[in-house]
């Protein structure tokens, strides 16, 4: 009996490029298998951004597009838009870091929420600037020590940084927001489940469907994969909880 | 479509967009351009075609590149300020190889600048105001029948080529009303059934990048990038020639200001001085070539610009050895008046002691 296999939407004999322990990799492996759960790989165009996330590309197996940094929720509105201009059904999501969707791309990511863009995001919170080395970023928490707030970030001088969920679930277009982690097995399920929930949203025509999942970078936070994962358990999720915040589909 | 009808610039490019197959537009309101954005809200949602009020011009144009990735056409209108916050989506645009349509209505600039009329953006739509080794397609229209057919032009021309189009429009010519008669769409559909992302059934997925991490594959990519604009500098160079063949002076000029120059040309004709026009219609690429003939026999040249010189570095680039470029112009305000110019040219008249008057 075969217990696990690689999911259809993850193309044949990739393997992961991110570091180890990076928590980049089992976010894509739980939206691929969401993909061919809801059989949506052959309908699907997902929205790369600029960070870690972009390598989301060389690992799904479904047509994929990168937009400029912080631009992923513009360009997967013109793309949904597009095709329903053509009267085609398709699946469009967008895979963004915090950086990209929470600080230069916080413009196009609110409105396309309030817009009620018929799309999903998924959107890693890892704290800070993955992919050029870890600066502080717009989710940095306070207190964190990053390569740009080596001081760690303090309210004075830097500011504070935004709970990207709750935001969301404030604008009027949203369907659907919630925030997950990973850092061990009933989180892992958890989030997959929302992650579902999201392209649910998205395929019953709901309007905007976002999913924040707190991530590890331990790269550059410098711990060991373990430690990181009890970073974001005993710390990270204290500052961001857990949880749903927006669910229309629950309303009446 | 065929009867005559008075447009202004903006409206033929919107309703030409339309009747070229444009199914979505994306936009943010700055003048002089905001009839096309106004026009197409109510006809596209008529449609139930895919219309974005965006919430900027950033949002606008990487709007068109989700759009055109799956293979839909798609146009964004804007003006000068508004055009330079696209230049980074635009160099993603080439390398991507998507088939972006962008008007600039121009507006005068640097920064704010006004709402005058002006050509101040000539420089930043033929050199690219984005990074890195690319071009994009510019068209110049001089009037309100060209705007409609230089609208169907740049869809074909984007699609040819999978390339970003500018059609660059003088706000002049994008307020002024005239009577034209808008003809059907000339050019025929380009398959993009092997590229466009339309879900990965019954085919391999596909990825459109620009981030290229393999320096060989980065060097290649842009390498056939390069062939392609020289393919494009081959084939789609377009101008006009009005009075040269006898001319012994030629003014250079584009856009709507040079229809003015039309009637310079008239009014030396009729005092005997031999005096012609060339118009270029693509300003990228640029007609070198032709220019360059022209002044094996020609000599005498003067570039009439509404800017202080920025095509007239490419009139000097084309002209051959021993013609010499006098240049008219003024960057902003009034159209330049016909008595500006040829009191510009009289003097020009007079240093090169051509006909007498
Ligand atoms: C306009 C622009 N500014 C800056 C960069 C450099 N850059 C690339 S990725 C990145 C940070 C990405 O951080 P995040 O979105 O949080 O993703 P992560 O790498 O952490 O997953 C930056 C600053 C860029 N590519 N483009
Ligand atoms: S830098 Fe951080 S986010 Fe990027 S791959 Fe490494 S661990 Fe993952
Ligand atoms: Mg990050």
């Amino acid at each position: 009996m075969q217990v696990y296999s690689v999911p259809k939407s993850i193309k044949k004999d990739s393997k992961f490029t991110f570091c180890s322990g990076c928590d980049h990799g089992l976010a894509i492996k739980l939206v691929a298998q969401v993909l061919d759960e809801l059989n949506l790989r052959e309908k699907t165009l997902a929205v790369a951004s600029s960070g870690c996330s972009v390598f989301l590309y060389n690992f799904l197996d479904v047509d994929c597009i990168e937009s400029p940094h912080g631009r992923a929720a513009a360009v997967a509105t013109g793309a949904k838009r597009a095709f329903r201009a053509q009267k085609q059904d398709r699946f469009v999501f967008t895979y963004q870091g915090d950086g990209d969707f929470a600080s230069i791309g916080l413009g196009e990511s609110i409105h396309s929420a309030l817009r009620g863009e018929n799309i999903s995001i998924i959107c890693i919170n890892n704290t800070n600037y993955g992919m050029t080395g870890g600066q502080m970023g717009p989710t940095s928490t306070m207190g964190q020590i990053t390569t740009t707030s080596p001081l760690g970030r303090n309210e004075y001088y830097h500011g504070y940084p935004i709970k990207a969920a709750e935001h969301i679930a404030l604008c009027d277009g949203t369907c659907f927001s919630a925030r997950c982690a990973l850092f061990d097995i009933k989180n892992i399920i958890n989030t997959k489940k929302q992650i579902k929930h999201a392209f649910e949203c998205q395929i019953k025509g709901l309007g905007f469907s976002f999913v924040e999942i707190l991530s590890s970078c331990p790269t550059n936070w410098r711990l060991s994969p373990k430690d990181a994962h009890k970073k974001i358990e005993n710390e990270i999720s204290k500052i961001y909880p857990i949880g749903i915040f927006k669910d229309k589909t629950n309303d009446n | 479509m065929s009867e005559k009808q008075l447009l202004k610039g903006n409206i033929a490019i919107a309703k030409a967009a339309l009747e070229a197959g444009c199914k979505c537009y994306f936009g943010y309101p700055i003048t002089p351009q905001s009839e096309i954005g106004e026009f197409l809200s109510l006809e596209m949602q008529k449609l139930d075609l895919g219309y974005v009020c965006a919430e900027s011009e950033i949002g606008a144009i990487n709007m068109a590149l989700g759009a055109t990735a799956t293979g839909t056409k798609a146009l964004v209108s804007s003006s000068s300020c508004a055009i330079s916050l696209m230049q980074e989506a635009l160099s993603y645009a080439a390398s991507d190889e998507l088939p972006i349509v962008l008007v600039n209505v121009m507006r005068a600039g640097p920064g704010q600048g006004y709402i005058y009329p002006s050509q101040g953006d000539y420089n930043q739509a033929t050199v690219g105001g984005g990074n890195g080794d690319y071009h994009t397609i510019v068209l110049s229209p001089s009037s309100v029948e060209e705007c409609a057919l230089m609208t169907y032009r740049a869809f074909y021309l984007s699609q040819k080529y999978k390339n970003p189009v500018i059609l660059l429009v003088d706000g002049f010519l994008g307020q002024m009303a005239e009577g034209v008669e808008l003809v059907k769409n000339p050019y025929p559909e380009i398959d993009n059934s092997s590229w466009i992302l339309s879900g990965a059934n019954n085919r391999d997925s596909r990825k459109i990048h620009s981030l290229e991490p393999n320096q060989d594959k980065l060097n290649n990519h842009i390498r056939n990038l390069s062939a392609k604009y020289k393919e494009i500098e081959k084939n789609e160079v377009d101008y006009e020639k009005y009075l040269c063949d006898d001319a012994e002076i030629i003014i250079t000029a584009f856009g709507s200001l040079a229809r003015a120059a039309k009637e310079v040309c008239n009014h030396y004709r009729k005092k005997g001085v031999r005096i012609g026009l060339f118009r270029p219609k693509t300003l990228w690429p640029f007609p070198y070539q032709e220019l360059g003939e022209l002044s094996k026999k020609i000599k005498i040249f003067v570039d009439i610009e509404m800017n202080l010189g920025q095509m007239l570095k490419d009139v000097k680039l084309a002209l051959s050895s021993g013609a010499k470029v006098s240049f008219i112009g003024k960057p902003v305000g009034d159209w330049l008046k016909l008595e500006e110019m040829i009191q510009g040219i009289e003097n020009i008249i007079k240093e090169n002691q051509v006909a007498s008057l």
